[in-house]
């Protein structure tokens, strides 16, 4: 099967009902989405189809045929970190790093969006992750710094 | 030699500075940093970095100092076969005895890269120069000189925003096979029959492994050993253990080993029977997991000379290579544990996982690799013990403590975990404090502060409902109590920041304090809650916190708000709940952990007294919490509250 992930084109021989998220770090070798429950519980698997956030985990990767899939490798354009990485960066916006592509994800998917979203749209998009070192402050703050910059999401 | 290019220069000392507790093979003198004629430096430690970011302040310090770019330092941390012993990455003290340490390290180098300059003009010195430094304990001045070098923006953050940092749940040989357990359904089944048969038609099935208690499949990839798995019948014998998460505080007491005495002063019963007020209380704080984000993960390579290598997730390499030798029963300088970066640990990430990838690519003769999926992580990992604590003090007329008797009876055979913040900072001058192990139903580990934060729930609380019994302000209570300035001074300072005097409580909004002293460091907290429709809010936690000197503000106030927030799920949701032998909940759906929506306001304000040399800063801020919110929950409800967590008891009495 043909998927577009992060602009190129892979082709898979396997079974469609396995998990996008195995395909992605086993068989694409991009390991950038981290398995974290398996459940679609905490968001560490997230990525983007189609500009969607979307739970790696629990999503067969036969229904991803004909859609681009972006992981976070995907953000950065030409070696530079998109205006949400380097948000994230900046505000020390993590401590181990295992839960923040997946904030970075989900915060790209709610910009493009919502260029200007509320503390509260913030909190609302990000509910669904789990960050257990407990970072939140941070990110909220590196959400709303990468809000304020004209050029987020440029890099998709 | 580590470094790429020739040597040319080496520092060598004792791997810590200070009279840092440490026991095992510390050697007196191990390479510390080692120049390269091209200017490269290399730096060695067996810390591992684990989210505290420690790579990060031991790089910046060593560019600082050298005045090299970052780009040209490289920190080697937990390999066993590149840096020197060390006995693990625990007790918040990285940076104030290894941190110090290589910053001694890279002043040396400094001096003698001058002298060099100084002397020729050329520091073109063929053979390699060793200089020797001291490990003793750092002057003030030296810390407050290393402070400017820190930086506060992580240099290896570009790698978790863009996926490249390499966590050992990814990490990944060429040719590695998958290795899928075969768990027992409780804690002590023994297998009476296994049937595997089918599950070695299934595609990629390489081996089914029974050997040193482990009954595991490996397969050429993930997929097939959990296939294989799914085919595998087995039939257990299971002893079923009797104790429940609903008996357990009942049955840690009786249980419970004599309670050893860690404190004895003055006559404690003549002060309980003496007091114009005694008040008692029993307190209990059930298991919590650390329930890191990245589930325990290893892959194994044994050599055809019977060599071990692990690359894996843990918080000392040494300690790790230790558990294997004697395991697996082999020498240890045959293994070579590698740390890989690690996705959170706050106390667990168990050996286990290295030694079952260890048997399973023994057995099979190939490399293999397990990462557990999150209801194995629930359910194998290691818990921070559960608590049960009884407290009976006493106070004269004028609200003086004339005496306080403390006794905890916490789940597991390790007393340094239930003892670590059992002692009682108040002025009582009758204490007694004594703690007892008792039996543990679960696998029990260590946790952010072990036990500390246990025991300050249980002393916090009894503290906070003694001043509300005795119509006395809990802050007045506490300082009336207390005369150790460290530690009034963290009181008077939260008790500015959350403005406590001008504080309004009324029914359904509370505020609750709570002090604590951990890893050397001093902290007080506030909490606000609001509890409406049977659900309660943390609105605001204020901070106080001394820590002595600060290195580095923003990474300890990051570290700060974690443990709030840690601490927070402790206090209000977390609680392990099993059943003969087996975890219920075992998945974030059924253990609740904080999430953004849940976050207070959290501020922090840092003493920073020159005076005081730095002391720990990634564990002591959750000492207080789950006692501060605690104690706002009792404020805003009028009943009292002697366990955890707190959610649900409210939920439960709720329409």
């Amino acid at each position: 099967m043909e998927i577009s992930i992060n602009n190129l084109t892979h082709n898979f021989e396997v079974n469609p009902e396995r998990l996008l998220l195995d395909v992605l770090r086993q068989e694409a070798g991009l390991t950038g989405a981290k398995y974290g429950c398996g459940e679609g519980n905490c968001g560490a698997c997230t990525v983007l189809v189609d500009g969607e956030a979307t739970r790696s985990c629990i999503t067969p990767v036969g229904s991803m045929v004909g859609r681009n899939v972006t992981t976070v490798e995907g953000l950065t354009a030409g070696g530079e970190l998109s205006s949400v990485q380097q948000a994230f960066v900046d505000e020390s916006a993590f401590q181990c790093g295992y839960c923040t592509p997946g904030f970075v994800i989900s915060t790209t998917a709610l910009l493009l969006k919502n260029s200007s979203p509320s503390t509260g749209d913030i909190k609302s998009a990000l509910n669904g992750h789990i960050c257990r070192c407990g970072a939140y402050v941070r990110i909220v703050k590196a959400v709303q710094k990468a809000a304020g910059n004209p050029d987020h999401g440029t890099s998709l | 030699m580590n470094a790429s290019g020739e040597v040319v220069l080496r520092i060598i000392g004792p791997p810590f500075s200070g009279s840092v507790q440490q026991t095992g093979a510390i050697p007196k003198s191990a390479v510390l940093l080692e120049i390269a004629s091209d200017g490269s430096v290399f730096a060695y430690s067996g810390k591992v970095e684990y989210g505290q970011g420690i790579r990060n302040s031991f790089t910046r310090m060593i560019a600082s100092t050298l005045e090299i770019e970052v780009a040209d330092v490289h920190v080697i941390l937990a390999d066993t076969a590149r840096v020197p012993y060390d006995r693990g990455t625990t007790g918040s003290a990285s940076t104030r005895t290894v941190g110090a340490q290589l910053f001694r390290a890279a002043n040396a180098a400094k001096n003698e890269l001058a002298e060099r300059k100084d002397s020729d003009g050329s520091g073109a010195d063929t053979d390699v120069v060793e200089i020797e430094i001291s490990g003793d304990e750092p002057s003030p001045e030296e810390f407050t000189r290393l402070t400017p070098h820190m930086g506060a923006v992580r240099i290896d953050g570009a790698d978790r925003v863009t996926g490249k940092a390499v966590f050992a749940y990814d990490f990944a040989l060429d040719g590695t096979a998958y290795g899928s357990l075969i768990r027992p359904p409780s804690i002590g089944a023994k297998l009476v029959r296994i049937d595997s048969a089918r599950a070695a038609q299934v595609p990629g099935f390489i081996q089914l492994v029974q050997a040193n208690g482990i009954i595991g499949v490996v397969g050429e990839t993930k997929e097939a050993a959990d296939r294989a798995v799914s085919f595998v019948r087995t039939r257990w014998d299971e002893t079923g253990d009797d104790v429940s998460d609903w008996s357990l505080p009942s049955a840690l007491k009786d249980l419970g080993s004599d309670p050893v005495s860690l404190r004895d002063d003055g006559d404690v019963s003549a002060g309980l029977s003496s007091g114009a007020r005694l008040i008692s209380g029993v307190y209990y704080a059930p298991y919590v997991a650390n329930a890191q984000m990245e589930p325990s993960a290893a892959t194994a390579e044994w050599g055809e000379d019977g060599s071990l290598t692990v690359w894996c997730a843990n918080r000392g390499p040494f300690t790790e290579r230790a558990y294997l030798a004697e395991h697996l029963g082999i020498d240890a300088e045959k293994i070579r544990v590698i740390i890989e970066e690690v996705g959170g640990s706050f106390g667990t990430k168990s050996q286990s996982v290295s030694f079952e990838a260890a048997v399973l690519a023994r057995e099979s003769g190939r490399a293999v690799k397990i990462s557990y999926n999150r209801h194995e992580e629930f359910s194998t990992s290691t818990v921070r013990p559960a608590a049960l604590m009884e407290i009976d003090a006493a106070v004269d007329q004028s609200g003086k403590l004339v005496a306080w008797d403390y006794t905890a009876f916490h789940a597991g055979d390790n007393a340094f975990r239930g003892r670590r913040g059992a002692d009682s900072p108040y002025d009582a001058p009758a204490t007694r404090i004594r703690v007892a192990d008792s039996p543990s139903p679960l696998p029990h580990g260590s946790y952010r502060s072990l036990g500390g934060a246990v025991n300050h729930f249980g002393r916090e609380v009894h503290i906070e409902t003694m001043a509300r019994e005795l119509g006395i302000d809990p802050l007045k209570f506490r300082l009336d109590n207390l005369s150790h300035p460290r530690y009034r001074r963290v009181l008077e300072e939260v008790a500015l920041m959350s403005d406590w005097e001008s504080r309004e409580s009324s029914d359904g909004v509370g505020y609750g304090l709570a002090v604590g002293f951990d890893a050397g460091s001093y902290v007080a907290q506030v909490a606000r809650v609001v509890v409406a429709n049977g659900t309660i809010v943390v609105e605001r936690v204020d901070v106080s916190f001394d820590c002595g000197q600060v290195f580095n503000p923003d990474g300890a106030i990051n570290q700060i708000e974690g443990s709030v927030v840690m601490g927070m799920g402790t206090a209000l949701w977390e609680e392990v709940e099993f059943d003969g032998g087996r975890v219920l909940n075992t998945g974030f759906g059924g253990y609740r952990v904080p999430r953004i929506t849940d976050v207070p306001e959290i501020q922090v304000k840092l003493i920073e007294d020159p005076s005081n040399t730095p002391t720990g800063v990634g564990e002591p801020g959750i000492v207080p919490i789950a006692a501060a919110i605690a104690n706002a929950v009792a404020d805003a409800t009028g009943k009292p509250v002697d366990r955890l967590p707190l959610q649900p008891q409210i939920s439960a009495f709720s329409s």
